[in-house]
């Protein structure tokens, strides 16, 4: 495996000893670009009491290129798609060198406080976010009831 | 270079294939679109021109295990074919008798694995081939 580079060693060793509270990230011992990350759901929100699972990787050009994530837990939001897939966009147009992995991870937390179903990935789940809120809301706090423990 | 993991090398593929961003001689997606671990996909190989698969549609299934890309997937022909590197009772792609699955590199992808048995198709040995009828396929 190449060399890593310096500033991905200096992100990953802060991010176990100064740890954001609610999310921990884990390099994979064989691909150190490659992230276990747990992320709780935020209070307040439908997703509270829910530990959600996420995998992270850094491409060859981060922090040129932001870091791909995506949901590994099955989760009831208008802006993550079935396959986990997030719609947010410090991950793609609004990416800058200057963001890290802990605050892309505490900007997909945010997302779960503040769902944004005007610019959706999944537009059913959208559509249910806008005409029929309440119900949104307990599909979503049933799935991570169900899903995410 | 940095190995790119499995899942976000299929998200990527899945990406293209969605997009229709690929060549037009040939289709891939997920069977199951809420298969978070995108282990099945079905897949179409237009028949080359100047050959007896002129105008037919070929479908094919692709498995993804585990270790992909480190090891490739396996495939197989839904739609009955006759082709050296496709076992006539199943379907099933020998991997010996198919240089791209034999010779499998890191590199590789879907999309590779279809274009290279649509040129085994319109290859001048095989593009004369009796083929079976038209929309038979394998019962297994």
């Amino acid at each position: 495996m190449s060399s890593l580079p310096k500033r991905i060693i200096r992100e990953t060793e802060r991010l176990i000893s100064d740890p954001v509270p609610g999310i921990t990230a884990t390099p994979h011992e064989e691909n150190l670009r490659y992230f276990d990350v747990l992320l709780d759901g935020p209070s307040g929100s439908p997703y509270e009491n829910g530990v959600f699972k996420l995998e992270l990787f850094l491409p060859d050009d981060y922090p040129m290129a932001p870091p791909m994530v995506r949901f590994l837990t099955k989760i009831y939001h208008p802006n993550i798609d079935r396959l986990g897939r997030i719609c947010l966009d410090v991950l793609k147009n609004n990416w800058s060198p200057a963001l890290q992995i802990r605050t892309i991870l505490l900007s997909i937390q945010a997302l779960l406080s503040s769902p944004n179903p005007d610019d959706p990935l999944a537009n059913e789940v959208a559509d249910e976010w806008k005409n029929n809120h309440d119900k949104a809301i307990q599909t979503a706090r049933e799935w991570t009831a169900q899903y995410a423990k | 270079m940095s190995k790119i993991p499995r899942n976000f090398k299929l998200l990527e593929e899945l990406e293209k294939g969605e997009k229709g961003l690929g060549p037009d001689s040939c289709s891939y997606g997920l069977s199951n679109p809420d298969d978070i671990t995108m282990s099945n996909w079905n897949a179409t190989i237009l028949g080359p021109p100047n050959s007896n698969h002129e105008n037919r549609i070929y479908s094919l299934k692709i498995h993804i295990g585990n270790n992909y890309p480190l090891e490739p997937p396996t495939i197989k022909f839904i739609s009955k074919i006759n082709l050296p590197c496709v076992d006539n009772s199943n379907g099933n792609i020998i991997p010996s008798k198919f240089k791209t699955l034999q010779n499998w590199n890191y590199n590789y992808s879907i999309e590779i694995l279809l274009l290279d048995l649509r040129k085994l198709m319109a290859d001048p040995a095989n593009k004369k081939l009796p083929q079976p009828n038209e929309n038979e396929v394998y019962n297994v």
